[in-house]
């Protein structure tokens, strides 16, 4: 567990700047720190990958370039517009409840479980990636490991291969250890977003808040179940990208928070390929509801065909708009999609997709609506809470800030489909591959479910609070009269 | 009737007074409901997840783990020890093929096919009944076999 402990710092060193430039003093600060650490670690796989070298010189490469940057902006006076910070005795009562929380379930580490995927896939594509450039290519490009699912994102590995670099290869269960402790720190975002929520308001909404920031953290694990704790990646990347919903598309809009939300999406479109196709979802979506869709563009272009002597200047805007649209995808899913550019010319593809399948269509759409269906068992429970809340608290909700819960709704579906059509026009047979991964391709929608009640229960107490006190206010002049009646 | 002739006042202040409490009323409702409902569905969530790391933590899951963990890292290191660096071998095993090529990683290099390999290998049962050991290709019930090709 120290040698872990030592894996985490050791990831969070070179982040720890970045992180601060980003969150400030608030609890989102110690998870996300390890997340931007081993983020650089997989942009450092990618330039493995694609120039050369080792991944320890290109990670220290990497990590130089994003402090001097943050160091030189720094003395530039460049600053994030963060929101002030939370009072410090409410950030620790965050972090200590949170950390609390998954130290739980992180208790099963003791198991030292390992094996399935965490073996085949993850362990395998570390040792390749700690063998540096040579060993990588070869080794993803041999045939023997088509089972190892050659194309997928780096940043496990990266981190497993900077965990052996530290402590050298003799203990092979650092890698999928290393991967927990991400799976705890993509929750940790998580928890501290929802605590956020609470942030600002009175003291029994924050308590609520901060309760259900440890109480989601521990929801995470249980989603999960054992691949939570054996080296799997399916919660880091599902945590993150939940974490990206809360901070991008429920949190009050901010530019910190947009930046924590990419980076959370950043790290899903690097840890799997559902968390690629997921954290572009979601960025499109964050995009969109930073720079929102206004039909002030049509008008413009209709000016502009009108007048055709100011085209150029009326354009302008409209263009501007969507190239910023088009940068808040872009940039944050841009090392996930440089990896997925290398991988393709190395002539790797999904192999999910190599040969067609047998059954038919409706077969397998069949037996993945059963599939899915069967591990969203909270789907209706969150809709019904959903429609409760949209009746009784849209405008409490409005007032908050806090997004539109379509934009979580959407995020759900995008994923849901996505996955629902890898399976469907997948050439697997469908029933082994549903029971084999269904529950974890599924962690998303289920955290993120669990996630909207979290959120609709700290703004429902908020305003019973609210209420109470406005009752106060209003029965209190009568209270007084009565008891002067009574005196 | 009489009441409203007396007191129309009264009344006519009342009223709104009165919608507005049962519209409190039924907001606190509806937030205790959501609370409740949110809580609960959370509460049995959270109870899975304990009972998860419970059975986990359980002597004789943790001990199976152990085991499956310390015949993964003996494997390991049995090939490193029966084979040198930069082997070409062929893995003879199609029920172990994924371990032995995930475990071979950086030591040997796995062959598609036989006619390449300078070596084979595969995962035997081993019921000597000797303790294990990596040098002896030993491992937890599995005995690493490795031939020239």
């Amino acid at each position: 567990m120290t040698e872990l402990l030592v894996v985490i710092v050791g990831l969070g060193a070179p982040g720890f700047l970045l992180a601060l430039a980003v969150a400030g003093a608030s609890p989102v600060l110690v998870f996300l720190t390890p997340l931007i650490g081993a983020g650089l670690a997989a942009v450092a796989a990618v330039l493995e990958l694609g120039v050369g070298g080792s991944l320890f010189a290109w990670y220290v490469v990497v990590a130089v370039i994003a402090n001097v940057a943050v160091v030189a902006l720094w003395l530039a006076h460049v600053r994030f517009p963060t929101p002030p910070d939370p009072p410090w005795e409410w950030s620790i009562l965050t972090l200590a409840v949170v950390l609390l929380a998954l130290m739980i379930p992180l208790m099963a580490l003791r198991a030292e479980l390992i094996g399935g995927d965490a073996n085949s896939i993850w362990l395998t594509h570390a040792l390749m990636v700690s063998g540096g450039h040579h060993a990588l290519v070869t080794g993803l490009k041999n045939p023997v490991y088509s089972f190892s699912n050659p194309d997928y994102p780096p940043l496990v590995p990266a981190a497993g291969a900077l965990a052996f670099a530290l402590f050298g290869r003799g203990d092979l269960h650092i890698a999928p250890g290393t991967t927990v402790l991400l799976n705890a720190c993509a929750l940790g975002a998580v928890g501290t977003g929802i605590a956020a929520l609470g942030g600002g308001r009175r003291q029994l909404t924050r308590l609520g808040g901060v309760a259900a920031a440890g109480v989601i953290c521990l929801v995470g694990f249980a989603v999960a179940g054992q691949f939570g704790v054996d080296g799997y990646t399916d919660l880091l990347w599902a945590a993150a990208a939940v974490a990206a919903v809360i901070w991008g598309l429920v949190l009050p809009r901010s530019t910190q928070a947009l930046v924590i939300a990419w980076i959370c999406a950043g790290v899903a479109t690097l840890t799997k390929n559902e968390g690629l196709t997921t954290g572009l979802a979601l960025l499109v979506l964050i995009a969109l509801r930073y720079r929102p869709l206004t039909l002030s563009w049509v008008r413009r272009l209709g000016r502009h065909s009108a007048g055709k002597r100011f085209g150029g200047v009326a354009a302008w805007p409209v263009t501007r708009e969507w190239a910023q649209r088009a940068a808040f995808v872009v940039l944050p899913a841009l090392p996930g999609l440089a990896w997925t550019g290398v991988i393709r010319r190395l002539g790797l593809s999904d192999r999910f997709f190599q040969s067609p399948s047998s059954e038919t269509l409706v077969l397998r759409a069949h037996a993945t609506l059963d599939g899915m269906a069967g591990q969203l068992a909270v789907a209706p429970v969150a809709a019904a809470v959903l429609v409760a809340g949209c009746c009784l608290l849209r405008r409490d909700r409005e007032r908050a800030g806090f997004g539109n819960p379509a934009w979580l709704w959407l995020s759900c579906l995008a994923s849901l489909l996505t996955i629902f059509a890898t399976y469907v026009f997948g050439g697997f047979e469908i029933y082994g591959w549903l029971a084999y991964s269904v529950n974890r391709t599924t962690i998303f929608a289920q955290l993120l479910l669990y996630a909207e009640l979290a959120i609709w229960l700290v703004i429902a107490l908020d305003t019973a609070f609210a209420d109470d006190r406005v009752e106060q206010r209003n029965v209190s002049p009568a209270a007084v009269s009565v008891a002067g009646r009574r005196s | 009737m009489t009441r409203h002739m007396r007191m129309p006042g009264r009344l006519a202040q009342d009223g709104p007074s009165v919608s507005a409490a049962r519209r409190h009323l039924g907001r606190r409702i509806g937030c205790a409901l959501i609370v409740a409902v949110a809580g609960v569905a959370l509460g049995l969530s959270v109870h899975h997840g304990l009972q998860t790391t419970t059975a986990l933590l359980r002597p004789r899951s943790v001990r199976q783990s152990l085991v499956a963990d310390r015949q993964e890292e003996c494997i390991y290191r049995a090939i490193r020890s029966d084979l040198p660096q930069g082997a070409a071998v062929y893995i003879n095993d199609q029920v172990h093929i994924q371990r032995l090529a995930e475990l071979s990683t950086l030591w040997a290099v796995p062959q598609p096919s036989r006619a390449t390999a300078r070596w084979t290998i595969a995962l035997v049962p081993d019921s000597s009944g000797v303790p294990a050991s990596h040098a002896r290709g030993r491992c937890y019930g599995l005995a690493l076999e490795v031939r020239r090709a």
